[in-house]
């Protein structure tokens, strides 16, 4: 009796291993492809943030930047996703990745930041490629070392170009945002949305009017039943269009704007990090998603393998991916956007390039 | 005040739903004998099956295919709380232990099968239940826009299931024998009644139970399958002790527990509920169940037997 017991138990935990290895498969991606260089003998690694392989933003933009650069330039790719979130946890795996041959190693999100300060002097023959963080003892202080590369987007302009679409296409209405955590990149997504909206208004003449109660930060990025709760209380006091930049929790709030088209309401969500168009489909190809404001993840984890292909890797420096590099924008196709709203954003876009629209990355008299 | 209400009143049951129906699904079985702990991983399993037949099915029957989610979710909670069944009945294996490997098992086969099955480990369903006013009822005033605006065919569903629970439980043979089975067990095989294939029965009903919870999770609130039912599995457990194992006592917990979550979530963006700290809110209903167990630890209803094995050749 009890041994057959502990023969399914065995099992049971020998599946669910098997299960915890699994690989990732990965969609089609936007990544410009290139030639490599010459140095073609290095493994990439990656570490996961919190959160799944195939989490539609983080975690999976990344990855995919790297099994494209992987197919590419014929190198070996693996990922390891770490049993929890704390800097031990982080630090296992990126040993166990070293162990394994893996020196190349790509660590998505600003959890990684102290984990990536101790790895740097314990690895120096190892290069890390720190996305969203630079690494530090925990006092804020950048310290870069010579095998670490810092990436970080222009949050804010992405998030102005989608609030730009937004109001254009509105023209009047009202809007909110529904954050995950409040930390550095949400908050400017947000603050960049804000700007975006403001200057359509003072530009365009359109009147999409801000509430400081609808702009809110959830708390966590995995909240699905909250996101929807707060995207309900939001429609219900007459909000047209969210701009959700909270992973899980606006997979919650996309939910409640499909149930409400169904229903032949007129709302909007705005998408974030990818193209969510495809995610916000709810009758044929009509999708409530009216555009997203992009990161463009997969290109940075992709340029930084390709150049140390060519031997020219940018250790020691904070890199930022911005609308001058095409690192940040909304999607090519915009089904809900018309021609000329597009138009008016490239046009934007253009001025921000040059340097005539500045937008600002910082609060400033902001809604939080 | 009222405005807030009837703002948050819909939400608040339609989140509601799956909590009761799979606390619930506890009842029976802990009623039966077996504790089950493995409420949360049949949740993930019948939230899983929901979704994958879903996607298959809405091209062709997009309304009916719902439903057939629905059905799926509670086969797939019948046939992963079969295992707990075969641990904890015919092996005599700890109840917590065989629950504990139902939670393991069903969170990392469900994403294995579903990045198998689909390429990716989040299913999204294109469109779930809809939701609507019931006519004329929905006119009465005050309870009509709480109870009858807004709600989901699911939401009758499992009222209606809950009621028919308590009709089986306390006014039937059927529901006699169960209880006896999960109070003395000894005494009820000695009345000719067959333990095992009691357990066997109030387990695989909470298996059903539970997997329509996690199905009803899927085509109301949720729309995606992500892998988990962040951890409502356990709060269903924690009602059904805060209800005493009784079903309108869990009608009753797990009420208060989704109207606090409800509160606690959507308080962001009522300003008039601004001056109470978010914090407090989210840790209220958790600190009102921690508060009602030591309350209730001295007149526990527990079925007196719940969690010990059953051995016919014992006595």
């Amino acid at each position: 009796m009890k041994k057959s017991l502990s023969i399914i138990l065995s099992l049971m935990l020998v599946v669910a291993l098997l299960a915890g290895c699994s690989g990732g498969t990965t969609s089609k991606s936007s990544i410009e492809k290139m030639t490599p260089g010459s140095n073609l003998s290095f493994k990439v690694g990656m570490v996961t943030d919190a959160g799944t392989i195939d989490d539609k933003s983080f975690n999976q933009g990344t990855w995919e930047g790297v099994v494209q650069a992987g197919l590419d330039f014929g190198l070996e790719t693996k990922y390891l996703k770490p049993s929890g979130t704390t800097q031990a946890e982080y630090l296992t795996e990126i040993g166990n990745l070293y162990d394994a041959g893996y020196k190349f190693i790509v660590c998505p999100g600003f959890k990684f930041e102290t984990t990536i300060f101790e790895a740097q002097t314990k690895y120096p023959d190892a290069k890390f490629v720190l996305i969203d963080g630079y690494p530090h003892t925990g006092d804020y202080n950048p310290v870069v070392g010579s095998n670490v590369v810092s990436i970080f987007f222009a949050e804010n302009e992405s998030g102005f170009y989608a609030g730009l679409a937004a109001a254009l296409q509105l023209k009047t209405g009202e809007v909110g945002f529904i954050g995950g955590m409040e930390i550095p990149a949400v908050q400017k997504f947000n603050w960049g949305f804000q700007q975006g909206i403001k200057y359509a208004n003072d530009t365009y003449d359109t009147t999409i009017t801000m509430n400081a109660e609808n702009f809110v930060y959830q708390g966590s990025f995995d909240n699905v039943a909250a996101g929807q709760q707060l995207a309900a209380g939001m429609f219900d006091k007459g909000v047209d269009a969210i701009f959700c930049a909270a992973g899980g929790v606006g997979v919650g709030a996309i939910n409640e704007a499909k149930q409400r088209a169904n229903n032949g309401e007129k709302v909007w969500i705005i998408g974030v990090d990818v193209d969510q168009y495809s995610e916000g489909i709810y009758d044929g190809t009509k999708s409530i998603i009216l555009t997203s404001a992009m990161k463009k993840i997969d290109q940075a984890s992709y340029d930084m393998i390709l150049d140390e292909t060519f031997n020219r890797f940018q250790g020691g420096q904070i890199l930022t991916f911005d609308s001058t590099n095409g690192g940040v924008g909304i999607p090519v196709e915009n089904p809900n956007l018309d021609k000329s709203v597009v138009t008016k954003v490239q046009d934007a876009f253009d001025k921000v390039v040059a340097g005539t629209i500045v937008v600002a990355a910082e609060q400033g008299n902001l809604f939080k | 005040m009222w405005d807030i209400i009837k703002l948050v009143f819909p939400y608040a049951i339609a989140y509601t739903i799956p909590l009761m129906i799979t606390s619930l699904g506890g009842l029976f079985s802990e009623r039966g004998g077996i504790v089950n702990i493995g409420l949360e991983g049949l949740m993930v399993s019948g939230f899983f099956a929901s979704a994958v037949t879903i996607i298959s099915l809405q091209a062709i029957i997009p309304d009916l295919s719902i439903w057939i989610g629905l059905l799926a979710g509670m086969i797939a909670g019948v046939l992963f709380s079969l295992l707990h069944a075969f641990a904890s009945i015919s092996l005599n294996a700890n109840q917590v232990i065989s629950g504990t490997a139902i939670n393991m098992i069903a969170a990392a086969l469900t994403v294995y099968l579903a990045r198998t099955l689909t390429g990716s480990g989040n299913i999204t369903i294109q469109s779930g239940l809809p939701r609507f006013d019931i006519p004329l009822l929905s006119k009465i005033p005050v309870i009509g826009p709480l109870l009858f605006a807004n709600t989901y065919a699911s939401t009758w569903l499992v009222l209606a299931i809950l009621f028919i629970s308590w009709v089986v439980l306390y006014k039937t043979s059927f529901g006699l024998r169960l209880r006896a089975c999960g109070e003395h067990p000894y005494a009820a095989a000695s009345a000719g009644i067959n333990v095992y294939k009691m357990r066997y029965i109030a387990v695989m009903i909470s298996g059903a139970f539970s997997g329509l919870g996690g199905a009803v999770i899927l085509v109301t609130y949720s729309g995606e399958f992500n892998g988990s039912v962040a951890g409502l599995g356990f709060l269903a457990l924690a009602a059904l002790i805060f209800g005493q194992w009784k079903p309108f006592g869990v009608l009753g917990a797990t009420f208060f527990f989704g109207t606090a979550v409800t509160i606690a979530n959507i308080s962001q963006v009522i300003p008039e509920l601004g001056f109470i700290p978010p914090l407090v809110l989210k840790i209220f209903p958790y600190v009102i169940t921690l508060l009602a167990l030591i309350v209730f630890s001295k007149s526990s209803q527990a079925p007196k037997a719940e969690g010990e094995s059953f051995d016919l050749g014992r006595n």
